[in-house]
């Protein structure tokens, strides 16, 4: 049984991937096409890689403060903190997007897209990871705890020095996970009209009917994004190892 | 050391794990040990008396004043004695070294260099010179428990406790972490432990509490009670774990 879902599972992805190549490679590929707009699908990578880096650090002081309000020990931030992520996690990006400018932005008179599509996408990134540190921070076993205060640590001083150390390196691969997320997210920024990556390449696609010349450079374009982050966090798990 | 313990009580949930338990030790007891079964409120009665669990009710006076409740208090009393657990509880993300000079540096304000001095002094005298720079991970049972007793006696603790510090290891390992308690107890360090090695209660300790239950269903010198037990609990108690 276990052979054959193994061959099962062996020849649909073989096939798969082979009739995607077959495909992709079988077009009739006419690069002339979108020779002009080559500049504006680098702007737009150049705008996804802006929105990214600035939401990515957003993200992290947001859930920094999510997470402490989470851990803390009056029950207002507890509730606040909680009431946000539940409805962030529990509601669509898009819908986000489009009150976060529509009416909110619009009612404080804010119109930088830009600027209030990097707001709205580390709200967002920025819930999720509250969870994951939560999540870190919690998995740090009790006798920890027990031992700094043995010792006469602190609270302040135990999640500096014993705490968040080791909740560091538990959280590095979901963290690596949500920021690569963060990045293909920011493409639904398109429908604010923030000139991005994924917008760029939808309005080649649009001028030119040439879908492969258009979305293929862009499909290399986020991983061009999303890869290295894969690789730095690998990079730092391995660094902060430690046997247990 | 002097303690007296009155009227000392600690619930958990529904368990009163320490129940109304009274008893006093003078100045001459230099080394007191507590003995009963597993449950029988050891171990909660030794972090009551380390500061590390605050009482429902009754009180601990030791040499002349009261264990304090307050938390800052509490710390500062904490800070002056040492306290080891029978599941090593080392800091894994930190190199034994830095688990020995950590406390030193961030709890007693030792400089950097004089904390490194005084943990390479230690661990000389422990025999884990050729382990200092590995991380509790790659370290035996018995080496992890003599770097945490390191730990614990580095700042030269008024008090030691010891939370059965053996429990966990085997009989090999037992006998290098209790030598070393041993050579502890002869330099002059006032020493509380909870225990299963009744050979070197019966050896070591001047007084002894017998816990069952969370009472205290018999006390006083150690030669006394182990040669002539009074209670027929104690009786039974020490004829189980004496039999093999």
């Amino acid at each position: 049984m276990k052979k054959f879902v193994s061959l099962f599972v062996s020849v649909v992805l073989s096939v798969t991937f082979c009739f995607i190549v077959w495909v992709v490679l079988g077009h009739d590929y006419q690069w002339e096409l979108i020779q002009p707009y080559w500049g504006n699908l680098f702007s737009g990578w150049l705008t996804t890689l802006g929105v990214s880096v600035a939401a990515l650090l957003l993200s992290v002081v947001i859930a920094f403060v999510l997470t402490a309000g989470q851990l803390s020990d009056y029950r207002v931030p507890r509730f606040l903190s909680r009431i946000y992520v539940e409805f962030i996690r529990g509601t669509p990006l898009l819908a986000q997007i489009l009150i976060g400018y529509y009416m909110i932005a619009d009612f404080i008179g804010w119109d930088s897209r830009f600027g209030v599509g990097v707001v709205i996408l580390s709200g967002f990134s920025g819930a999720y990871l509250a969870e994951i540190f939560r999540g870190g921070v919690e998995s740090v076993s009790s006798s920890q705890w027990l031992s700094a205060r043995a010792i006469g640590l602190t609270e302040g001083q135990t999640y500096r020095h014993i705490i968040v150390p080791q909740a560091v390196r538990r959280v590095l691969p979901a963290s690596a996970g949500q920021f690569a997320n963060l990045i293909k997210d920011s493409s639904l920024l398109f429908v604010i009209s923030v000139h991005e990556f994924t917008m760029q390449a939808r309005e080649v696609n649009s001028n030119t009917y040439a879908a492969f010349e258009a979305y293929i450079p862009m499909i290399l374009g986020y991983l061009l994004l999303t890869f290295p982050i894969s690789m730095l966090s690998r990079f730092l798990e391995k660094r902060y190892h430690y046997e247990h | 050391m002097s303690i007296e313990i009155s009227q000392l009580s600690k619930r958990y949930g529904a368990t009163l794990a320490v129940d109304s338990v009274s008893v006093n030790f003078y100045e001459d007891d230099q080394v007191v040990a507590l003995i009963g079964p597993s449950g029988g409120g050891k171990s909660t009665l030794l972090r009551l008396l380390g500061g590390l669990e605050s009482p429902d009710s009754g009180k601990v006076i030791l040499d002349g004043s009261a264990v304090p409740a307050e938390e800052e208090a509490l710390r500062q009393f904490r800070m002056g004695n040492g306290f080891l657990f029978q599941s090593f509880n080392l800091f894994p993300h930190l190199s034994a070294i830095e688990n020995i000079s950590l406390p030193l540096v961030k709890v007693h304000g030792w400089a950097e260099n004089d904390a490194t001095d005084r943990a390479k002094e230690i661990a000389d005298r422990f025999g884990l010179v050729e382990h200092l720079e590995k991380s509790p991970g790659q370290l035996s049972g018995g080496q992890q428990q003599r770097i945490a007793l390191a730990r614990a006696v580095a700042h030269k603790p008024g008090l030691l406790f010891l939370d059965e510090p053996t429990s966990a290891l085997d009989p090999e390992m037992k006998a290098e972490v209790l030598d070393l308690i041993e050579e502890l107890r002869l330099s002059g360090q006032r020493i509380v432990l909870s225990t299963h090695e009744m050979g070197f209660a019966k050896r070591s300790s001047d007084k002894v509490l017998f816990l069952s239950g969370g009472r205290n269903l018999e006390s006083g010198q150690s030669a006394a009670v182990f040669e002539n037990p009074q209670s027929k609990e104690l009786r039974d108690f020490l004829a189980k774990v004496m039999k093999w």
